[in-house]
């Protein structure tokens, strides 16, 4: 009950919070740009007979010029190559915080066998290097975003379960948990009923958050060519412009373009995020637990230590301590 | 504290960028000597040198470069220029040549002693130069070339290099389970030729050699023109079944022998200053050919080849004057890059490969699905090649710089057969007929205006790389005039379970290219084997196999050439390899430091008949 | 308990090495049925028997003629001998010499970048920290938010058209000649820096804003801690607290966290280094990719696990010996 209430004024919260209100008006215009795009671009760059002569600069009709190697209208590419990022950075957001909840849960809550395990399956997977497996896959078994989607979920639960994993820890510890259990109530129904709904604020966070991120790997995999050949996305459209010559020809336009393309797109969903993470917890430091996940997913570690010398009550690791 | 670590970071920096800035240039800015920069875009050098082992990248270039053949082939002429053998014939039954008065081959009594008679081969004739050496200076001698073919034929000890090389027409045969000599073909002084009736002198018989081969025209062509001949006194001891020339695995001395080829070619491998990123020629004074007027043949000394893996960083290259041509042809979109750029010239030359849309005609069962099943219907083909408009492709793909091909694939010279295009006319007729076959056999369209069989669209997918996405949408809206759809599916990274040997597929792309020297491989391989070939399709066509046997067994040129004509008319019938184009080769070469730059059909800048052409132009690099 | 707690890390550590290398031998044989199909040579002229004499011999060549374990069983012996396998390339180079020699050109590269990532990265956190709440700390706020969102190969590109083809500052692709004609000389040292600045500033902006937000918020905890106070009780001089004191406290994460991003060293540059075509283990990786190299793809695969856990490894021991907390509880969990 708590909770919903709680969703009900979310977005409100959201655009009150001022740079909140910055991240949804991006987002929106993207999402709307992302699902209209068919009505609102002034070419189909996949229809073939609207191609036009070959590098243009930016001018009339093409805002944008036009490719080197093809001929499409870049303005136009823009706006579908939003879909992809959009797609691939929402659907994965959510396929993380899923899964990142369930096996944060199950190694807090469901016991020393379940935690042990979990917590082995996270070591071996940060050993493994991401984008050569992923090259490696994408090699074996197609490119396509779907196998994006697959190995950025695989990947990706690690960082968010081992958080939720030490917030259960704290949570476990709590009053209510503790006569929940002297009440009788069995395992399974404390998970769904009160842990979840007490991580659920993190998990919305850690949706908006690593979506951004994930946009940004994206982009990455894109680029290199791993994603599906078929589909306009902006990392596939720096690819193209380096391969065709942009470079070479001073184009600057057709690099610059879908570039903003990302920045704008992370820049909204971690403004999101952000505010988020104030709202829901005003007294947290602005770089707190949520850019390390953001940053864990562009792999690079270096937030994860901060909070070892965190030695604050409302931090995972302190709740570590309290673990039996 | 904070104030030290800063002042010394600034100082570092500063350092480094004026150390940069004051650094010498590269290489070939400096290089006042005449050595040639050739750029090449692979994904890396070879660090070995065993003729036989790749065909891919730049290692085939190095070595035609480094090692010789017997003789080389001339395409447009049909006729074999002496190399290593100073002198051929092939004999008649008595061993005397078969030779016109005027120094040819005499074809007409060629197929006049062995055609229909029951002797299984043709004897040949060779005479050495004796001027030709290998580059630690030991004479080229019969006991190379014995090794050579030996080793090529003997699975064994080749480790099947054999069958990369081709000798499959030379009558020298081992028996590949037990290793031993079934039926010896190469005859010298010292094994067994006088005994077999071929006359070797003793003056002579480190030079003269015969051959026997199978009765056919196209026997020797592959025996003499491409098999890079290997040095006995090197590889003969270090050779063995153990360890196989082509070998993954090599002793350290078979290695080094790798490593430090000794050749017989116009250049040699300069291995000190050979690495990953540049491999560097050096002419060689004792080469064996020479020019008309006694002088050397190939005027450059040095050949410096500089790998780069992109194409891009290849021009850019270009551009900077880092490299002095550019092995690889360039895009027709990068045309407009060197139009003003002084001292570069772009150079365009017709290409040799058609470019044509091959169609799964024949799947194998278990491949066959209800669209596949569409395709096997000769009508529903012949109406998208009437469909497919050459023009507007190679206004739209390639800009301008291609040439269309017509349907027996072969364009100009001996064996273009005018009569094998059966689509010629306007479009809009073409067009017109293709609706009409259609709409007899499709007559429902979806909303879309696509042709629908029992129900579902007529619908096939073009398989392609990358690159080749944007033509094959260009294919979709040509072929949606007539209703059918076609959509690009990748490749893919396993060929061979799809198109390659499979048959998993329902179109996809294919270069082609016949000519007089490869038509007897060629037209096999496109349209008779049904095994891992060309054949993506699996043509099966008694007639025209036939066809193609008695072309390749036949040995009165004429009729073969008519042959040829022949089957072209017939494969075109099939509407099996839909011609598309035949794109122009482009080439880029800077003019500042050398010029005389020539291309011919199917060839950019950098080529043997350039390097014979080439003249300092006299002024100092960029 | 110390050793126990180093017996244990190094065991783990073994244990999953095996799980990593068998996925490793395992991965290209998913769901392929004749693993050396991909090896055989077109058939050519050759009859039906010859040819599959001539498959036999390949698959005795590239070892598919003994079973799946015993295949298994000669892969574990050949990694014994130190052999990551052949790769496919022409003259069948081992994959250990092509690693070796591409590995020190991404580290030159990945080292710099740490480097300065990590002096910028303190100069400028700690002055943010100092300043907190004036320009230069709100500046790095807004900085670090920004560089987030900014790829890092997106700043290659721009990097790469004006400050190397536009205005011609560096070289916009990396020299071709600067591996092979490099002798330690001052001359062959000048070109790698000049050809490395491009790649190395793309990738280090991320980082040093990084690193100095994370110096900053250190070194802004630590200042609020008692036996600060306590110093600056007793009368010390601002000059002496902030440097005996906080920053000495505020580099232990810092320290850590750098031991944290070397298991990034080598696998972390692929697409930087594509950019600048720079000669890497990158694209080395890239080009294995492109030519379906197997043997060369997994053993890189195989090295970059490799070397990812020794780092760890490595981390979480010096950690502990840091943080004595640490191998008291069980780990940097």
């Amino acid at each position: 009950m708590r909770t919903t209430r709680r969703k009900n004024n979310l977005l409100a919260m959201i655009w009150h919070h001022p740079q909140g209100q910055v991240g949804l008006i991006l987002a929106g215009l993207l999402v709307f740009a992302a699902v209209a795009a068919p009505w609102i671009t002034p070419f189909d760059p996949y229809d073939v007979t609207q191609r036009a002569e070959k590098g243009l600069a930016p001018g009339w009709p093409h805002l944008l010029g036009t490719s080197i190697s093809t001929g499409q209208d870049i303005f136009s590419m823009l706006i579908y190559g939003a879909r992809v990022s959009l797609l691939v950075g929402i659907v994965t957001g959510l396929a993380i915080a899923f899964l990142g909840a369930f096996m944060g849960i199950l190694a807090g809550y469901g016991g020393r066998f379940w935690d042990t395990l979990i917590m082995r399956l996270v070591d071996v997977m940060l050993v493994i290097p991401t984008l050569p497996l992923t090259i490696v896959l994408t090699n074996l078994f197609g490119k396509s975003y779907g196998m994006i989607i697959f190995i950025f979920t695989i990947f990706g639960w690690v960082g968010l379960a081992r958080v939720i994993r030490s917030q259960v820890l704290v949570l476990k510890s709590s009053n209510y948990i503790k006569a929940a259990q002297l009440a009788g109530a069995s395992r399974r129904y404390i998970m769904f009923r009160h842990i979840l709904p007490g991580v659920s604020n993190l998990l919305i966070m850690s949706t908006a958050l690593t979506s951004a991120g994930i946009m940004v790997a994206e982009a990455g995999l894109s680029f290199l060519g791993l994603g599906d050949p078929t589909a306009i996305s902006w990392g596939k459209m720096l690819a193209e412009a380096q391969s065709g010559g942009a470079l070479l020809f001073g184009h600057w336009w057709w690099i610059i373009a879908p570039g903003i393309g990302i920045f704008l797109s992370v820049f909204a969903f971690m403004r999101i995020g952000l505010a988020l993470e104030e709202v829901f917890n005003p007294r947290m430091k602005r770089s707190g637990m949520l850019l390390r996940l953001f940053k864990s997913i562009n792999g690079s570690y270096i937030q994860e230590v901060f909070d070892a010398m965190d030695d604050r009550p409302e931090t995972d690791e302190a709740g570590k301590e309290a673990a039996p | 504290m904070k104030r030290s670590p800063a002042k010394m970071l600034a100082v570092l920096l500063a350092l480094a960028f004026l150390l940069s800035g004051c650094a010498s240039r590269f290489e070939r800015l400096e290089d006042v000597s005449s050595a040639l920069y050739i750029a090449e875009v692979a994904s890396s050098f070879p660090q070995t040198f065993m003729p036989w082992f790749s065909r891919d990248g730049v290692a085939p270039t190095i070595s035609s470069m480094i090692y010789s053949t017997l003789l080389s082939y001339d395409d447009i002429t049909d006729t074999y220029q002496p190399n290593l053998a100073a002198e051929w014939a092939y004999l008649d039954r008595q061993g005397q040549p078969l030779i016109t008065a005027d120094g040819r081959v005499d074809y007409a009594r060629l197929e006049e002693e062995y055609s229909g008679k029951d002797t299984a081969f043709i004897s040949v004739r060779f005479a050495l130069n004796p001027q030709a050496t290998w580059s630690d200076g030991k004479p080229v001698t019969v006991r190379d070339i014995v090794f050579t073919f030996d080793l090529a034929t003997n699975q064994k000890r080749s480790n099947h290099a054999g069958a990369l090389v081709w000798a499959n027409d030379l009558m020298h045969k081992y028996d590949q389970n037990t290793g031993r000599l079934r039926r010896q073909g190469i005859y010298t002084y010292d094994t067994g030729a006088n005994e077999a009736g071929y006359p070797v002198s003793e003056a002579e018989k480190d030079h003269v050699f015969y051959f026997e081969v199978s009765k056919v025209l196209g026997a020797i062509t592959p025996l003499v023109s491409t098999i890079l001949v290997l040095p006995e006194h090197i590889y003969g001891s270090l050779v063995s079944i153990e360890q196989p020339i082509n070998n993954t695995d090599p002793s350290p001395e078979l290695r080094h022998a790798y490593e430090n080829p000794v050749g017989c070619g116009p250049y040699q491998l300069d291995r000190a200053n050979t690495n990953s990123q540049e491999i560097v020629l050096t002419r060689r004074a004792d080469y064996h050919l020479k020019a008309p007027d006694g002088g050397a043949l190939y005027k450059v000394d040095v050949l410096k080849f500089v790998l780069f893996q992109e194409i891009n960083v290849a021009i850019y290259a270009l551009k900077k004057g880092h490299v002095d041509v550019l092995d690889a042809s360039v895009s027709a979109n990068y045309a407009r890059l060197f139009e003003h750029e002084p001292g570069i010239s772009l150079f365009s030359a017709p290409g040799i490969f058609a470019q044509t849309l091959v169609i799964n005609l024949n799947p194998p069962p278990e491949r066959m699905n209800a669209m596949r099943e569409q395709l096997t219907n000769p009508l529903l083909r012949k109406a998208i090649a009437l469909a497919i408009d050459q023009d507007t492709l190679i206004g739209y793909v390639l800009s301008g710089r291609g040439r269309k091909v017509p349907m027996g694939l072969v364009r100009e010279g001996v064996l273009h057969n005018p009569q094998a295009d059966l689509i010629q006319g306007p479009m809009e007729e073409r067009l017109r007929q293709a609706n009409e076959i259609l709409d007899s056999l499709y007559p429902d369209k979806d909303d879309k205006g696509y042709r629908l069989s029992s129900g579902s669209r007529l619908s096939f997918q073009v398989l392609g790389s990358p690159g080749e996405q944007d033509m094959i949408n260009y294919l979709q809206v040509l072929l949606q005039k007539i209703g059918v759809e076609v959509r690009y599916a990748p490749k893919g990274n396993s060929p061979e379970n799809t198109y390659l040997y499979g048959g998993n597929f329902d179109m996809t792309l294919q270069g082609v290219s016949f000519t007089p020297a490869n038509v007897d491989i060629m037209m096999n391989a496109h349209y008779c084997n049904l095994n891992r070939s060309s054949n993506y399709g699996r043509l099966k066509d008694e007639q025209l196999n036939a066809r193609i046997a008695s072309m390749r067994t036949t040995l009165n040129r004429e009729y073969k050439y008519q042959l040829v004509q022949e089957i072209e008319e017939l494969a075109a019938a099939h509407y099996y390899k839909l011609p598309l184009y035949c794109q122009d080769v482009l080439s880029a070469a800077r003019t500042d430091r050398f010029t005389g730059w020539v291309v011919s059909p199917g060839v950019g800048a950098f080529n043997m008949d350039s390097l014979s052409r080439l003249t300092p132009s006299g002024q100092k690099g960029r | 308990m110390r050793k126990g707690y180093v017996l244990e890390r190094i065991l783990y550590t073994v244990f999953i090495f095996f799980i990593v290398i068998t996925l490793n031998f395992f991965i290209p044989r998913i769901g392929v049925e004749d693993p050396a199909e991909r090896y055989y040579p077109p058939q050519g002229n050759l009859t039906d028997t010859e040819y599959s004499i001539i498959k036999q011999l390949t698959r005795k060549q590239y070892g598919f003629d003994v079973s799946g374990w015993q295949q298994y069983l000669r892969y574990l012996s050949q990694l014994s001998r130190g052999d990551l396998g052949t790769s496919l390339q022409a003259g069948s180079p081992k994959v250990s010499t092509l690693i070796a020699q591409r590995l020190p050109w991404t580290l030159v590269l990945s080292l710099s970048n740490m480097l300065i990532s990590v002096t910028l990265g303190l100069l400028l956190g700690t002055s943010a920290a100092w300043n907190r709440g004036k320009f230069a700390d709100r500046a790095l706020m807004n900085a670090s938010t920004v560089m987030t969102a900014l790829p890092a190969f997106f700043l290659a590109l721009v990097f790469s058209l004006y400050m190397g083809f536009e205005w011609g500052w560096f070289p916009a692709y990396t020299e071709p000649d600067m591996v092979a004609s490099f002798d330690w000389s001052w001359r062959a040292i000048a070109q790698v820096a000049r050809n490395a600045a491009l790649p190395v500033i793309s990738m280090s902006i991320g980082g040093v804003i990084s690193y100095a937000q994370g110096t900053r918020n250190s070194v802004i905890a630590v200042s609020q801690e008692d036996f600060i106070t306590t110093a600056r009780a007793k009368g010390m001089s601002t000059r002496t607290v902030k440097y005996r004191h906080v920053l000495r406290n505020a580099m232990l994460p810092i320290v850590t966290s750098l031991g944290m991003s070397v298991s990034g060293l080598i696998g972390g540059s692929v697409v930087i280094e594509q950019i600048f075509n720079w000669n890497g283990m990158g694209t080395l990786f890239l080009t294995a990719n492109n030519t379906n190299d197997y043997p060369l793809m997994m053993g890189i695969m195989l090295f970059l696990s490799s070397f990812a856990l020794l780092a760890n490894l490595v981390t979480d021991l010096l950690y502990s010996l840091l943080d004595p907390r640490v191998s008291a509880g069980g780990g940097r969990r």
